[in-house]
């Protein structure tokens, strides 16, 4: 009875350690090291610090804006109101914006450099690009051909014509006009474009892009509806009014 | 009747606390072989409570089952068939088994000295 009992828990100890082991098999996952050196920490701090400044001056603005809801004075609620929509309207981009900023131009190589070649023609995926790039570079504004570029649009190829939000795109030149923030912004993203790797992504195409720096960009106000399919108004009771 | 169980936490918690790993090609081999190994300890645990207990039985069931529930995992990934799967299904369907016998008799048991 003893030497059963003591076999019975030789065999459940080294079940123990099996099943310990297989656990920990399992749940061991490389931990992620941190890499970044001084420099990019630096770097990294200044970005959180300014999307923390970003955050605070919108906390200031809507506690602005619910002090003067707060306000009794009808007159002053409609006034906040309408301002609160054109805010809304305008980062929505339903309204034509004025500023700084850089102006590309997309034209087709020179004929003697074409070869024989059919000259370019911009195809919708090289356009998303240059758009991605210069949202990263920090665009606030993009029109193409004098279309609103709006957070819904769409760039499509369809039947071999390159579409904007239905509009054609076929025409060369085309002409991007980019709305930066500031004065600042739109240097740097003159720069960045100067040197940026889309200009060997349409040159692989047959076009050319210039970039040229402007202190008067229109960029004209979004002209279709914005279809909203996935969005649904909150029916939230008020307060006591 | 309480040792298995206090060997059963001696051997997790050393194997907690002493940090073993095993590669990740093995993983599969090592939770078929704990499987056997249940199978085989429950088996026991019945066995004991049916009185036909016998060591050699036993010991030889608990080591002969793990190398072949991993050799059969093993000849299964060779061959490009789940074998692996048989194991399991053999293994889970006994672990169950044992566990409902072992449940039963226990609880005859207990009301066999509820009665007394």
């Amino acid at each position: 009875m003893n030497n059963q009992l003591f076999t019975m828990t030789v065999i459940s100890l080294i079940i123990g350690l099996m099943i310990a082991v297989q656990f920990q098999t399992i749940n061991d996952k490389p931990a992620v090291r941190d890499t970044r050196d001084s420099f990019e920490l630096r770097q990294d701090l200044l970005k959180e610090k300014e999307t923390e400044l970003t955050l605070l001056e919108e906390i200031r603005s809507t506690n602005d804006k619910l002090a003067e809801y707060a306000n009794d004075e009808q007159r002053t609620r409609e006034e906040v109101m309408e301002n609160t929509l054109m805010e809304l309207k305008e980062e929505t981009g339903l309204t034509s914006i004025k500023g700084t900023g850089i102006i590309l131009t997309i034209d087709s190589i020179d004929q003697e450099l074409l070869l024989g070649e059919k000259p370019g023609k911009a195809n919708a995926r090289l356009i998303r690009r240059l758009i991605n790039e210069l949202n990263m570079y920090g665009a606030a504004e993009i029109s193409v051909n004098g279309n609103r570029h709006v957070n819904t649009s769409a760039i499509r190829d369809i039947n071999m014509e390159t579409k904007m939000d239905g509009q054609t795109l076929n025409s060369l030149p085309l002409e991007v006009k980019v709305l930066a923030k500031d004065e600042q912004a739109a240097r740097e993203l003159y720069n960045r474009m100067k040197v940026s790797a889309s200009a060997d992504d349409f040159f692989a195409y047959n076009l050319v892009i210039s970039v040229k720096k402007s202190t008067d960009i229109t960029i004209p106000a979004y002209k279709k509806n914005i279809v909203i399919r996935y969005m649904e108004p909150i029916m939230e009771k008020g307060g006591n009014s | 009747m309480w040792l298995p169980f206090f060997g059963l936490i001696v051997g997790i918690t050393l194997g907690l606390l002493s940090d073993i790993t095993i590669p990740k090609e093995y993983e599969n081999y090592l939770s078929i072989a704990v499987l056997a190994a249940l199978d085989t300890l429950f088996g026991g645990i019945r066995a004991h409570l049916q009185n036909l207990y016998d060591e050699k039985v036993f010991v030889s069931g608990f080591f002969f089952n793990i190398l072949l529930a991993a050799s059969l995992a093993f000849l299964g990934v060779h061959l490009g068939v789940d074998l692996y799967l048989a194991a399991i299904f053999a293994f889970g369907v006994r672990l169950f088994q044992n566990i409902a016998v072992i449940r039963r008799l226990i609880l005859s048991r207990w009301e066999k000295k509820r009665e007394k």
